[in-house]
């Protein structure tokens, strides 16, 4: 089998999933999420094939479908892209079976609807982490929107639909607005659309234009979330968690931040941005974001909101890293994707894990807890480790890795809002876990003494799946920035 | 995977397993023994860089072996074996695991060759140790945990900048010897400095370990700092800073000690006071000073865990270790209140005591290099710490007045924890040759001399003997409940006040502003009404549609300005 | 709890021995023999050759003098710092220094979860 064929089929297979969810409805549920497990499994599988075969190469593109002469859906392979299509498809195996146990355990209804966007979400992520060219990223990224809408609505109670009108208010608004005319500029400026390693707008521009064009981007791209376009992502939240798990922690944010590398990388340049010094005002507002997320994190009692709040400040480490302009910068954003998705999506599972076993919803009411669901304040605790970059667990090194790339730009600062966000990550996410454990709720020990124990198996096995996968990458962490390197190009 | 296999692996595998053994006797003896393993493998560790590999990019080494990494990594396991021992009652699962966590990061730490693994082991010194805080399971020891970690953390995250900050500078992630100077090495002098308990910011100490749980306390008071002091004789031997730093941190903490009423606090003001001594070891950096750090360190945390474990039993036995409180109690604990004195004595360096044969190394070499302000100080820092540890804290827990609480002795492996932790100490004390000659240098050193003797005996009891006339005169301040204000005022008072000022002010300024826009918008809403609404002259010529919109875009136009 | 009278009988063999101490008598003889020795160490200065570093430490008895007169010294200022010191017990937080419960029956135990 060509590459191509294993790209096409890696996206062939949730959109099987999908149609196949439409089909089975709400008749025969096993089979349905049999299948769609299946597909996952294939998808990833494929993605697996790719890497064996092609390792970190970047590959010629391969056309689509050609709308207009020299505006093409195209599709490519590179590391990063590659990178994120494993995130993507490997915790989309976890999180579907971590969905079944969730839709299932906290009886939510209209499961078909529910797995067929999820898997049409799917598709269109990898589709974002293959293409190659702008107009294809901007298509796929707008599709992502459309699909993960109805996610977000699914509850279908008057909050959600706010929450759903919110977030593609603000998703829909920035692009249309802001990315379609840095898309169409870049464009008129370069003749070209496609991404190249180094950039096609070296020489084409000049830098005060250049700082605009990257706002353009940077805000247009409003998936990053960075501040103040952030606002749709805790809305978000009133999704079912296995959303806020896999979409809301990994594929669509990690769509938004994954396509503010690309641009820097593939589009400007790392050279380019810090030979005109482009990208200094959002290494500062990125620094910002970081900061000011994570005190607003502190605020919220509600789970899920803090964890999105510590989502939006996640994301910006990344964008900081791009924004550094350096190639220990870059790596250590892409390192950095890798890392935050898998410690993410172990806290909202885990999250997810609590509601479906106590409903509870608020940290204040958590206290407790633990004596009641070990497993799951112990993935918890893993993940959140993590998320502060705490050895041994795999955030420490994509910290490391941006450390050493602010102190490679003489950024004393931003290795100084890097420690203060670990302190601040300690704050929000280390108190409920130690309430959890060591203080005691008369509620929670009531139910501890009926009986109530940890959520079903499914919803408890994929956080500890993926918190071991934390522990993982500390060790092969190495190999991640070896396979991604090439994506600086040896730019010092 | 590696040519040695580095020693304290032990204590994690150990972590790692202890989960699936039976909770009981089983469990602690397997914990026993894992020290035991270790201080082995330690003992037959061959000199030189092993176990070194690449990871993640960079060349780490895991063990570098010479007689400093040694000798701290030896007493390391000592003191887990002896803590583990007086926590062998302990039958929670997180704390036991964490104890084992914390021992073993520590060990790691001290045999690590890079500042990576430096960082890694560090970390973990911080966060599996804040659990034996937050097992006291109160609000005021969950709140203090959190302090704790946040400060432990800094103190990481510091390093690790530092590190990077060098790595740009010199291209090389060893573990050597470093000049300060630039911001790099500040950073990394700083993150030692929070752990090794530096005035200004030492008060995470008297903050954490009087809050921990019986057990926890011990364990604490054995590792972090002393591994940073191990920190600063590898790091920064010779800097001078240091003495004036050691100087300091010895003079303060006494002041406090004598004022502090929870006995746990005041020991743990005692414990900064003696690592003042073992920085100006450091900072004078000779020989026979390294080989008094090393030496004082060895012989600190023997007596340090012996006294919080004789208070800790008094603690577990009343429920209290205030001397406000307590009184009385050597005629129902006698062992306990004997080990007690025998780890005042240690402390206070009574000839024959283990302090005695390791303080003066330091102190000897404070006058031969000169520094004589500074060698008075420690020799009235000596004083103080007689007076408060050596005297206060026997006196008020287990004489004084009578509390009228009548506890059981404490229990048998308690005890047996402290009878050989007391009996090491009088060893060394009697016997330092061992000891020396672990020491990282040549030692040609003699404690017992006369003079030695008979001016140590002076100092001392004539310190008892101010402390009996105060005492009998009234003038020495009782025992108060009270807290004395150190420097987490301005981070528990100061800044929360400041904070919320602030954030009030802000607030208010808001609703004035939202108000006056709100009035503003009003008026300019109600002139439009008259000129553009129904009744005004624009009616009459302009479609309603169009009116609607001027307003609307009006309204928007002023909205921009008003917020931009 | 109330201070009671103690029944010898029930206190550990060291304990009944130290009883001793019981008596202000007793006491008192303990702080005169530290008098007694202070002074024959303060005297002992004077018959043997000591060995020095600093012109100071050959003042008779400047190892007394100096750890009384510090100890004494800083005693008073501790007790002055006190004045400007000393907060309340729940000054920081209404429950920061040792909130938990602690049963009087329990603390008999060999065993518990602490």
């Amino acid at each position: 089998m060509s590459l191509n064929t294993l790209i096409l089929l890696s996206m062939a297979f949730p959109l099987l999933a999908c149609v196949s969810n439409l089909i089975h409805g709400e008749n025969r549920p096993n089979l349905r999420d049999g299948i769609t497990f299946l597909c996952a499994v294939a998808s990833f599988s494929c993605v697996v094939a790719i890497l064996v075969i092609n390792g970190n190469a970047s590959t010629q593109p391969f056309t689509l479908w050609e709308v207009l002469p020299g505006l093409s859906l195209a599709f490519n392979l590179e590391p990063l892209g590659l990178l994120f299509a494993l995130i993507a498809s490997g915790l989309w195996c976890v999180t579907h079976l971590y969905a079944v146990g969730y839709m299932r355990g906290n009886n939510e209804k209209n499961h078909a609807r529910f797995y067929a966007a999820f898997s049409f979400s799917i598709a269109s992520t990898l589709a974002i982490a293959y293409s190659s060219n702008l107009f294809s990223l901007f298509v796929f990224y707008e599709v992502l929107t459309i699909a993960t809408y109805s996610l977000v609505a699914h509850k279908g109670t008057e909050e959600a639909k706010q929450g759903a009108r919110t977030y593609l208010g603000i998703l829909m608004g920035a692009s249309i607005a802001l990315l379609l005319v840095a898309v169409v500029w870049t464009w008129v400026l370069a003749g070209t659309m496609d991404f190249v390693p180094g950039g096609i707008l070296a020489g084409k521009v000049d830098p005060t234009l250049t700082a605009i064009l990257l706002a353009l981007f940077a805000f247009g791209i409003g998936k990053a979330a960075l501040m103040p376009f952030h606002r749709w992502l805790p809305a978000a939240m009133v999704a079912p968690t296995p959303v806020s798990a896999l979409l809301h922690a990994v594929a669509v944010v990690k769509a938004g931040v994954f396509s503010i590398l690309k641009v820097g990388v593939y589009i400007f340049g790392v050279d380019f941005l810090s030979t005109t010094g482009a990208s200094q005002w959002l290494m500062w507002l990125a620094a910002f974001s970081i900061l000011a997320a994570s005190i607003v994190a502190m605020t919220k009692d509600n789970l899920k909101a803090r964890l999105a709040y510590s989502t939006v400040s996640q994301l910006s480490y990344i964008t900081l890293g791009m924004a550094l302009a350096t190639s220990m910068g870059v790596v250590g954003g892409g390192l950095h994707i890798a890392m935050h998705a898998f410690g993410k999506i172990t806290l909202f599972m885990c999250a997810g894990a609590i509601y479906v076993a106590t409903h509870k919803t608020n940290i204040s009411q958590m206290n407790g807890l633990a004596k009641a669901m070990p497993v799951t304040y112990g993935a918890f605790l893993i993940g959140a480790l993590s998320i502060i970059g705490l050895p041994p667990l795999g955030g420490s090194w994509s910290k490391w890795q941006l450390m050493v790339g602010a102190a490679d730009t003489g950024q004393i600062i931003m290795i100084g809002v890097l420690m203060l966000s670990s302190l601040l990550n300690i704050v929000y996410l280390l108190g409920p876990i130690a309430k959890g454990f060591y203080m005691s709720d008369k509620d929670n020990d009531a139910l501890a003494a009926n009986g109530i124990s940890e959520a079903p198996f499914w919803c408890v096995a994929p956080p500890v799946l993926t918190a071991l996968g934390c522990i993982f990458l500390f060790f092969y962490a190495g190999d991640i920035i070896t396979f991604i390197e090439p994506i600086a190009g040896g730019s010092n | 995977m590696f040519d040695v296999f580095p020693p304290y692996l032990v204590f994690f595998i150990g972590a790692l397993v202890l989960p699936l053994i039976p909770n009981d006797a089983r469990r602690g003896l397997v914990s026993l023994v894992i020290p035991i393993i270790c201080a082995y493998q330690i003992w037959e560790l061959p000199h030189g860089l092993h176990a070194q590999l690449g990871f993640s990019g960079w060349e780490l080494t895991l063990l570098r072996v010479d007689k400093l990494s040694v000798i701290f990594g030896l007493v390391f396991s000592l003191a887990a074996f002896l803590s583990l021992l007086y926590a062998w009652h302990v039958r929670d699962t997180i704390q036991q695991a964490a104890a084992l966590g914390y021992a073993g990061s520590a060990i790691g730490a001290v045999f690590a060759g890079d500042l990576l693994t430096l960082f890694i082991f560090w970390e973990g010194t911080a966060i599996t140790s804040v659990f034996l805080i937050w097992a006291r399971r109160t609000q005021g020891a969950f709140a203090t945990g959190m302090r704790y970690l946040v400060i432990q953390v800094a103190s990481g995250v510091l390093l690790l900048g530092g590190v990077a900050l060098l790595y740009r500078e010199t291209g090389s992630i060893e573990f050597n010897a470093m000049t300060l100077g630039s911001a790099a090495t500040w950073a990394i002098f700083l993150a030692f400095g929070i752990k090794c308990a530096f005035p200004l910011l030492h008060n995470w100490l008297q903050d954490a370990y009087p809050a921990a749980t019986v057990t926890g306390t011990v364990i604490l008071s054995s590792f972090t700092t002393k591994l940073a002091v191990y920190a600063l004789a590898r790091g920064f031997p010779g800097t001078e800073i240091l003495i004036y730093i050691g100087a300091v941190m010895t003079l303060f903490p006494i002041f406090y000690a004598v004022i502090e009423n929870d006995l746990r606090r005041v020991l743990a003001y005692s414990l900064n006071n003696q690592l003042g001594f073992m920085v100006v070891g450091v900072g004078i950096g000779t020989d026979l000073a390294l080989n008094g750090t090393a030496a004082h360190a060895f012989a600190h945390i023997l007596y340090k865990s012996l006294l919080f474990m004789s208070v800790g039993a008094v603690l577990f036995r009343t429920g209290t270790a205030k001397g406000s409180e307590l009184g009385g109690l050597y005629k129902t604990m006698p062992l306990t209140m004997i080990f007690c004195v025998i780890g005042a004595a240690s402390i206070s360096a009574f000839p024959l005591f283990s302090g005695f044969v390791t303080k003066s190394l330091i102190l000897s070499d404070a006058a031969h290099e000169g520094y004589y302000i500074v060698w008075g100080i420690l020799l009235f820092a000596s004083a103080g710490v007689f007076h408060h540890s050596g005297i206060k804290i026997p006196y008020f827990a287990f004489f004084a007045h009578d509390s009228g609480k009548r506890p059981k002795e404490a229990p048998t492996h308690m005890l047996l924890a402290m009878g050989i932790t007391a009996f090491l100490c009088i060893a060394i004390g009697v016997y330092p040759d061992p000891l020396y000659a672990l020491l990282p240098y040549e030692v040609s050193y003699v404690p017992y001399t006369t003079t030695h003797v008979v001016t140590q005996l002076q100092l001392l009891f004539f310190s008892a003997l101010a402390f009996t006339v105060l005492m009998r005169t009234g003038i020495y301040p009782p025992e108060l409940k009270s807290v004395n204000l150190d420097t987490d005022w301005t981070y528990r008072k100061f800044l929360p006040t400041f904070i919320e000022r602030i954030s009030t002010s802000i607030a208010n300024f808001w609703m004035v502003g939202g108000w006056i826009l709100q009035r503003k918008l009003n008026r300019i809403v109600k002139r439009l009404h008259s000129s553009y609404g129904p009744e005004g002259r624009m009616a009459s010529v302009w479609p309603t549609g169009a009116m609607v919109l001027w307003i609307a875009v009006i309204l928007g136009a002023t909205m921009v300005v008003n917020f931009v | 709890m109330e201070p009671r009278k103690t029944d010898p009988n029930k206190l550990p063999w060291l304990g009944r021995k130290l009883l001793w101490l019981d008596n202000m008598r007793n006491v008192d003889r303990i702080v005169y023999s530290l008098y007694a020795l202070c002074a024959a160490l303060f005297l002992a200065d004077f018959f043997y050759k000591k060995k020095t570093y600093l012109d100071l430490e050959d003042v008779p008895g400047f190892y007394a003098i100096y750890g009384f007169i510090m100890c004494a010294a800083l005693v008073v200022c501790a007790r002055g710092m006190r004045t400007f010191l000393m907060r309340d017990e729940s000054y920081y937080a209404p429950n920061d220094v040792e909130a938990e419960e602690y049963p009087e029956d329990q603390l008999e135990r060999e065993e518990a979860d602490v």
